[in-house]
């Protein structure tokens, strides 16, 4: 059996080794350098804040020690959470929509082995930069705890245990689905999934109250608020056992930590075990009704027997055409939707924070706090706005996939084209943009000239971030990709991320030094000076400059792009 | 119709079409014949406006695909070899789609669609996702999407691949009825009775070089074979060449 599992993952092994191999030009070197520089300072990044974090917490006498162990249980929690939204996904399109499925169960291996083989590359997929990224972590523990190589042996061992356990909890709810789901109906599996994990993190978050942290009256009742977070830490958790496995290990408790270790383990072997036999009865059952004719999960929206695309017909026809067919392909693909739903969460549970931030508890002064959080706030949004721009962005040329010749065949020219899904990504996203920042600023009460440099400023930052999704998608575009949306973790989406960032941040920067000096002259009811007014219109102008640029070019290089394709 | 005047596609490490000259009159049927990798798909993807020639120039009704690609584009419908569409449309919200995109006129939209779905047997199927269409349905879908704006220029790369035999006859009989209405039609096909059948002209095209065109008397006498069916013709004009 080991034979035919090594066999059947002999094409994807061989396929990622082709994948990193040089090319002819030599790019793929360059590329690789990028993908490791960058993902290496994010793993510095990642070290140097949880090393000056526990360094804190170890300053902190009495509670330090409690803080440290919380925040490490608050970490596997969330690697676990990550896990098994990941895991889902992928196994999901590892078990039952991959192109390559039919030819795999054509051959004469049993479908427990095909099953076998797509687990565990899905497992892999889903958990590699888990693990990648929780090492900073574990070694920031290492050090303040000077623990030995036994809790690093300890610390490895458990996280593979976490992500084998989440492969496994996430397997057995997707062959679940496929067998309870009516037939053709398997894709509704993203949607529920969605919403349910969606509705999870609002819940998990909330129950963390990270605001607490800045309210100083809560110091006073630190066990009180300990012991909210306890609820998270029940002994049937399997993250519990992770993090009881690796805090004995942390202070030698070698007996402690290896029995958790070892519950963690027969737990991971118990559940491959059960996914192993209800595969062998199961999995092929479930394949051949996913095989069926794919239903569509809504019914057409008719009103007065007039459709939504009406609502588009102020666009020229070619245009409203295009926007018309983007629209209801997005929202027909399933594999969207859970992300839409995160997303949404994610943007509810950000302005429920600004909310309930207590900053008249603070021992800051107020006006200037808010108005410092107001600017950070600009920064952030404009992240997320990058983050967003990534994921549903920079595929959308790749998301034409080999129907890309419909375009290059049409009387449409490819700058139209990209015109037309810029702002079709652009209304939406500035909407969004908007409401993140003037709710976030209203919450905060900010003075009205901060609220009207941060409109001003998201109004010019959106249009340049999605044009440098649009222009960059256009640019590395990926069409023969089974899942376009990957697109966004290739070279071009980190490349990118990577000019999102610089252009956000220096944006910021920019516009840091001059309003720091209006809003303390306003403040102090004094006149702006003659150097800072100035600063401030070069400031301004180089910002604005910045972001026409950052439109311009990135479509024209696009445009070039898919014209020599 | 349409003219190739010495087009060639080099891809850096290969020449797919090398120096092709040829002519299609309105009413023609070209048939465009060669083996695999022989540069058909190429010199088809070239005429469609998909990529651009190295050299040379493309004259579709009088105009210059590289001056004015949206205008040749416009009355020209393309069939490619393999049917990619977008799958999450139906075949008559993909139908509207290319209709918007080619601007047909707005108020026979609806008739047209309708009558090309019944015309291609997709009627039944017309308002299903058509990722759930059989890849015969997906080829006839490709087809009365290109024959959506009434085009003057039909290019058609292996139209019969995944047809079964009634929807064959239904497409050549389309593709006459359309010729003898003065639509230019650039058809490529492995299958050489089709070919010999259907076109009027046909040129042999192997290794981006056109080995010889004209009517199958015309081919005959190039191969210097007698009064032989096409299949003998192109085998003696490829191992000739």
């Amino acid at each position: 059996m080991r034979n035919v599992l090594l066999i059947l993952l002999r094409p994807r092994m061989l396929s990622s080794i082709i994948g990193i191999r040089p090319g002819k030009k030599g790019n793929n070197w360059w590329r690789v350098f990028m993908f490791s520089a960058i993902g290496l300072i994010f793993w510095i990044g990642a070290f140097a804040i949880f090393f000056r974090v526990l360094n804190y917490f170890n300053s902190v006498e009495d509670f330090g020690d409690i803080l440290a162990m919380k925040l490490l249980s608050m970490m596997m929690i969330t690697f676990f959470a990550l896990l098994l939204f990941s895991n889902i996904i992928n196994s999901l399109s590892h078990l039952y929509l991959s192109r390559d499925l039919p030819l795999l169960h054509s051959l004469p291996v049993s479908s427990r082995d095909i099953f076998l083989s797509r687990w565990i590359s899905s497992a892999f997929d889903s958990s590699w930069m888990v693990i990648l990224f929780s090492m900073p972590v574990f070694l920031s523990y290492g050090i303040i705890y000077s623990a030995g190589i036994g809790f690093y042996l300890i610390a490895f061992c458990a996280i593979i245990i976490l992500c084998l356990i989440a492969a496994a909890i996430s397997s057995l709810l997707v062959m679940l689905g496929a067998v309870i789901l009516p037939a053709g109906k398997i894709r509704a599996l993203f949607v529920v999934m969605g919403v349910a994990l969606a509705i999870l993190l609002v819940i998990f978050l909330r129950m963390i109250r990270p605001e607490q942290l800045v309210n100083p009256e809560t110091f006073a009742s630190v066990v009180n608020y300990l012991n909210t977070m306890q609820a998270l830490n029940s002994p049937f958790m399997p993250t519990t056992w992770i993090t009881d496995a690796a805090r004995f290990a942390l202070k030698s408790q070698w007996k402690s930590s290896l029995f958790n270790l070892s519950l963690c383990a027969s737990f991971a072997y118990t559940l491959i075990f059960i996914n192993k036999s209800f595969a062998g009865f199961s999995y092929f059952r479930g394949f051949s009704r996913a095989q069926t004719t794919a239903k569509r999960l809504f019914s057409p929206l008719t009103f007065h027997d007039r459709t939504w695309d009406n609502l588009l017909n102020f666009l020229h026809r070619p245009a409203k055409a295009v926007a018309v067919k983007e629209i209801r392909s997005f929202f027909r693909d399933s594999t969207q939707w859970p992300q839409l739903f995160l997303i949404c969460a994610l943007i509810v549970i950000y302005l429920y924070n600004f909310s309930v931030l207590p900053l008249d508890k603070s021992p800051i002064k107020t006006i200037y706090l808010q108005n410092v959080f107001s600017f950070l706030n600009m920064g952030l949004a404009a992240f997320v706005l990058s983050a967003i721009a990534a994921r549903f962005v920079f595929p959308a040329v790749s998301i034409e996939s080999e129907a890309f010749w419909i375009i290059q065949a049409a009387p449409v020219s490819i700058k139209t084209f990209l015109w037309i899904k810029f702002f079709l990504y652009y209304l939406p996203l500035l909407i969004v943009s908007e409401i993140l920042i003037i709710v976030s600023n209203i919450l905060l009460g900010v003075t009205p000239f901060i609220m009207v440099l941060s409109i001003i400023t998201m109004f010019c930052l959106v249009p340049a971030v999605v044009a440098l999704a649009v222009g960059l998608g256009a640019r590395y575009p990926d069409f023969k990709s089974e899942n376009p949306a990957l697109a966004a973790t290739s070279f071009g989406g980190l490349l990118f991320m990577v000019c999102a960032f610089g252009l956000i941040a220096s944006v910021i920067i920019l516009e840091a030094g001059p309003v720091y000096y209006t809003f303390m002259a306003q403040v102090h009811g004094r006149n702006l000076s003659v150097f800072h007014a100035f600063w401030l219109i070069i400031s301004f102008s180089t910002a604005f400059i910045l972001c026409v640029f950052a439109i311009y070019f990135p479509m024209r290089l696009g445009e070039k792009h898919l014209k020599k394709l | 119709m349409i003219d190739l005047i010495n087009i060639t596609k080099d891809y850096g490490t290969t020449i797919a079409v090398n120096n092709l000259n040829l002519h299609v009159a309105s009413g023609d049927i070209y048939g465009f014949i060669g083996p695999n990798g022989a540069g058909k798909t190429t010199t088809i993807r070239m005429m469609g406006g998909i990529i651009e020639p190295s050299s040379g120039s493309i004259i579709i009704d009088g105009i210059d695909m590289k001056e004015n690609p949206v205008a040749a584009k416009k009355i020209i419908g393309v069939v490619p070899d393999r049917p990619f569409l977008y799958e999450k449309l139906t075949g008559a919200e993909f139908l509207k789609f290319i209709a918007d995109i080619y601007e047909v006129d707005a108020k026979s939209v609806r008739q047209r669609s309708d009558d090309l779905l019944r015309q291609f047997a997709l009627w039944d199927w017309a308002n299903e996702i058509i990722e759930a269409y059989s890849h015969g349905m997906k080829q006839r879908l490709i087809i009365a999407a290109a024959l959506m704006h009434d085009p003057k220029i039909l290019v058609v790369d292996e139209p019969m691949v995944g047809l079964d035999p009634s929807a064959v006859r239904m497409v050549k009989d389309i593709f006459k009825d359309l010729a003898s209405k003065n639509v230019a039609i650039f058809v490529s096909t492995h299958t050489l009775s089709i070919a010999e059948d259907m076109c009027d002209r046909i040129g042999v095209i192997h290794k981006g070089n056109l080995v010889a065109q004209g009517t199958m008397d015309e081919l005959n006498s190039a191969a210097q074979t007698q009064k032989a069916r096409l299949e003998e013709v192109f085998l003696t004009l490829i191992h000739e060449a």
